[in-house]
């Protein structure tokens, strides 16, 4: 009588046995057979591992290779040198690396403030059945392609900033010595401001999930002492919360500076591709990944092309050491709570 | 009495603001939300119709659909889950059932972390210098290859993540009837934890449905309708970019539109994922 | 089986009759490592087949460590280590030739928290024999069918062997558990404080479970209710810090303890 089930991994193993003597002596030789299959799994999946391994390396070694040109004949100086000067075949990545860090910056000190806050209110002033909801609406920002904040960053916000905040904020820091050149210039709307501010509304989500997840990893029974003393819900928040959950908040952080050190699609659109440093943030600049998204299929010659390789280079390492960094100290707040 | 009185209302005004100030926070950043998806339906709404997925790319100047850019993201996308899921449900599995004490593992774990949040342009430009520069052009493949690469680290996180949550009990359990490890793994753990690793291959796509910088200069873009492979070809992203930096107004119209497709889609897998690994929470 | 195979240390077997009673698992001289820390020392006992041997002790004694012995489970993880020597009939389960899947088919082990597999009732059970044998249906769904009457399980779960394990009652899933360990047909099983998650009256099952159980297997229970291990066991081990103190028939271990630490634990002076 044929067998009439699912055949299992097993049945596959028992093939051609005598199924009438399936007793105790069949045992051992099917977890025989069995026991090859264990050992190639678990090599599979070791080798698997090993993969990440390799694509790390892999990405490391080519970029090191594609940059090597470039490298030998700029030095150093491809570090501080400004010009970018394809037909005199110059290429300096001061430019590019100033525009990357200044947008960072931009993002960071609106995005940490804001995605704290944001995180404060989901923990302690919101009602619980909305805590869900606001949660994921800001978790969408995070999923929202950064081509879409591209081109909504150059068709709807940089015209409007061009037409109702800039002229506004030139007008405000016309006077005040220092602060003038930063806000000077005629107002195009693209530029160095506005590609910070797109990555502060792109890099907010991480800082405010992150910083959910600590706060709410905070023991209530901590909360509950400094509320028994009397304290507000602003004290609690600065003197308990916060300090429990500082390691946590700052690898959020730093994962966020790793997000927005890398943002390609957003900056392109709106950053106006300049290989220019300039004192003001109302003016176009480039940042590395919006210079090699932009030049790179044009990229005529191999030290052209090697420069940009080259860049993705810095801005690899640069990303590289954020996000250890990041991940070196969320591993402390791991191994605290543990 | 009147001094404490005073401090107390101090307090209780700070209190107040900084409450006021994160609701105000959460506003602002519901706000951009509403903002920017308005915008995208406003803009990409109009030109919503059947023609956009059944025609192709038009020349500048006249009207058509974008059929060969959804096409092509589609295989691309398919192609980079075929390429990455494996590897990143092998490793993970590796991480959470082998790997616990090596030292292999924790550095695997360290660099997956790394990888999970590198610029995707650098995965582009790794790809190009390993397949497109060799192989002379462009071609799909790289492009499919670029975006497995970025599927790798979601994938494995979810599922180290996943079968962590497996109670070390069950385990047991299975090990106790004689069960080898690799079978207590495949039949049992996977099992437990399949919710969780369908919804990692769901935030992969989602993810790399959106990328277009890997593609800029793997797949790089093609005008023509062609489905070739191993040549350029077309994807929804990079389209996009090429229609929206254009001076043609029925480009610009389909690249909103586009947008809004795009968007939609990473949307809607964002939450089907959630809800998948939310009966879990929920009670 | 091997009776006379070695001397035991005259502190076990004070009034049982070794002539007609076989030991199934011989342990002698065991020590057991958690990293450096020590959790057994130097354990030496039997236990007879068809018999019910209870392990008892304070928290922190030692007796689930033993228990998990006996299956190798520490063998999962990495810094567990175990010096001496167990015999299964003569043979030493501790030994590296020994293949840990074979002895686990032999010892099978019930656990405090039930753990059915993400799966139907059925398969819960199906799944362990069609790991070792090749079955048409209809002698799988007798097999499953068997198992499940000694789990006393048959008559509440018969019109749903479809639903999943784990839509079951913990009194029941705990009884699916004993179903799968017996389905695949072991020699002894262990059971590591099998009713402290449940109710009394799912309790009480499964000590008539246990009873009956023994015309068929060697049990060995681990148990922190002494009343417990008085009604179901016919040996007794009383274990503390890692040490054993005393191990006997149950009746004089529980009336006439030799040992002045058995009796105070027994009467509740400490534990």
């Amino acid at each position: 009588m044929p067998p009439e089930r699912r055949r299992s991994v097993a049945d596959v193993a028992l093939q051609g046995r005598d199924a009438v003597t399936g007793e105790m002596p069949a045992r051992a030789q099917v977890i025989d057979r069995l026991r090859i299959g264990d050992a190639a799994f678990r090599n599979i999946t070791r080798l698997a591992a090993i993969a990440v391994l390799v694509i790390l390396g892999g990405v490391i070694v080519s970029l090191v290779i594609g940059a090597a040109p470039a490298l030998q004949a700029f030095g150093f100086n491809f570090l501080i040198e400004e010009r970018w000067n394809p037909v005199t075949e110059r290429f300096g990545a001061l430019a590019p690396i100033y525009g990357t860090v200044v947008t960072s910056l931009i993002a960071m000190l609106i995005a940490v403030p804001v995605g704290l806050l944001i995180a404060i209110f989901l923990t302690e002033l919101c009602p619980m059945w909305l805590r869900r909801p606001i949660g994921i609406a800001i978790e969408l920002l995070a999923g929202i392609p950064s081509i879409i904040y591209g081109i909504w960053g150059l068709f709807v916000f940089a015209p409007f900033l061009q037409q109702h905040v800039q002229p506004g904020l030139i007008a405000l820091f016309e006077s005040v010595p220092g602060i003038s050149s930063l806000f000077a210039g005629p107002p195009y709307g693209i530029g160095v401001l506005t590609a910070g501010l797109i990555l502060a509304i792109m890099v907010l989500p991480f800082i405010t999930s992150i910083s959910r997840d600590v706060f709410d990893a905070v023991p209530p029974m901590l909360k509950e002492s400094a509320y028994g003393l009397g304290c507000t819900t602003w004290e609690v928040v600065r003197s308990v919360v916060l300090p429990y959950a500082r390691v946590g908040v700052i690898g959020g952080v730093m994962l966020g500076l790793g997000r927005a050190l890398g943002e390609t699609m957003a900056v392109t659109f709106v950053i106006g591709n300049a290989h220019k440093i300039s004192a003001s943030m109302l003016a176009p600049g480039t940042t590395i990944s919006a210079t090699i998204a932009n030049e790179f299929t044009e990229a005529v010659g191999d030290l052209y092309t090697s420069s940009l390789i080259a860049l993705g280079l810095i801005l690899f390492l640069i990303t590289f050491i954020v996000l250890a960094c990041a991940r070196y100290m969320l591993l402390r707040l791991e191994r605290r709570t543990a | 009495m009147a001094r404490s009185t005073s401090l107390y209302s101090a307090r209780q005004r700070r209190s107040r603001v900084a409450m006021v100030l994160s609701l105000v926070a959460t506003l602002f950043g519901l706000g951009w939300l509403v903002l920017i998806l308005g915008v995208l339906v406003y803009k990409g709404f109009g030109g919503l119709s059947l023609k956009v997925f059944t025609e192709m790319t038009p020349p500048p100047g006249s009207d058509g659909g974008l059929l060969n850019p959804i096409i092509g993201s589609l295989i691309l996308t398919a192609l980079a889950v075929v390429i990455g899921t494996p590897i990143g449900i092998l490793a993970g599995t590796y991480l959470a059932e082998y790997g616990r004490h090596e030292r292999l593992a924790s550095a695997v774990r360290f660099i997956n972390d790394i990888l999970l949040s590198a610029p995707s342009i650098v995965i582009g430009l790794f790809v190009y210098e390993i397949m497109v520069a060799p192989m002379g052009h462009f071609s799909g493949w790289a492009g499919a290859v670029a975006l497995g690469v970025i599927v790798i680290p979601v994938v494995l996180r979810t599922t180290e993540d996943m079968l962590r949550l497996v109670p070390d009990t069950l385990r047991e359990a299975a090990a106790s009837i004689g069960l080898p490890r690799s079978l207590m793994i495949t039949r049992i753990a996977y099992r437990a934890a399949s919710a969780g690793m369908l919804t990692g291959v769901l935030l992969a796509v989602a993810r790399i449905s959106g990328e277009t910088a890997p593609l800029l200069f793997t797949a790089l873009n093609n005008q023509f309708g062609s489905m070739n492979m191993n040549g350029p070809i077309a994807s929804l992203p990079v389209v996009i970019f090429q229609f929206a930096l254009s001076p043609y107004a029925e480009w610009q119209k389909l690249a909103w539109t586009g947008a809004l497709v795009i968007t939609m889609t990473v949307l809607a897998l964002s939450i089907v994922a959630r809800l998948i690994a939310a009966p879990r929470k929920s009670s | 089986m091997n009776v006379a195979a070695m001397s035991v240390p005259s502190v076990v077997h004070a009034a049982a009759d070794p002539a007609e009673l076989e030991d199934k698992v011989i342990i002698r001289d065991l020590n057991f490592y958690y990293g450096d820390a020590q959790a057994l020392k130097n354990i030496s006992l039997s236990l007879l087949s068809n018999k019910t041997t209870a392990f008892i002790g304070p928290s922190g004694c030692g007796k689930s460590t033993l228990l998990r012995v006996l299956n190798r489970m520490y063998d999962l993880y990495p810094n567990q280590r175990a010096e001496g020597e167990v015999l299964l009939d003569g043979e030493d389960i501790l030994s590296a030739a020994q293949d840990v899947n074979l002895l686990r088919a032999r010892i099978g082990m019930v656990f405090q928290k039930p753990t059915p597999f993400p799966m139907s009732i059925y398969e819960n059970i199906g799944f362990g024999i069609r790991l070792y044998e090749k079955l048409p249906k209809s002698e799988l769904d007798d097999r499953v069918e068997h198992a499940l009457r000694r789990a006393a399980l048959w008559e509440e779960v018969k019109d749903k062997l479809s639903q999943s394990g784990l839509s079951l009652s913990g009194g029941q899933q705990q009884r699916l558990c004993i179903a799968r360990t017996v389905a695949v047909k072991p020699e002894v099983i262990l059971l590591d404080e099998p009713a402290s998650a449940l109710d009394p009256i799912s309790t009480a099952k499964i000590e008539e479970l246990i009873d009956e159980l023994k015309r068929d297997y060697t049990i060995v229970i681990v148990t922190h209710n002494m009343q417990q291990a008085a009604r179901v066991s016919d040996f007794t081990a009383f274990m503390y810090l890692g040490e054993l103190i005393e191990f006997g028939a149950t009746n004089r271990v529980f009336t006439n303890p030799a040992k002045r630490q058995t009796q105070d634990y027994i009467t509740g002076r400490f534990g």
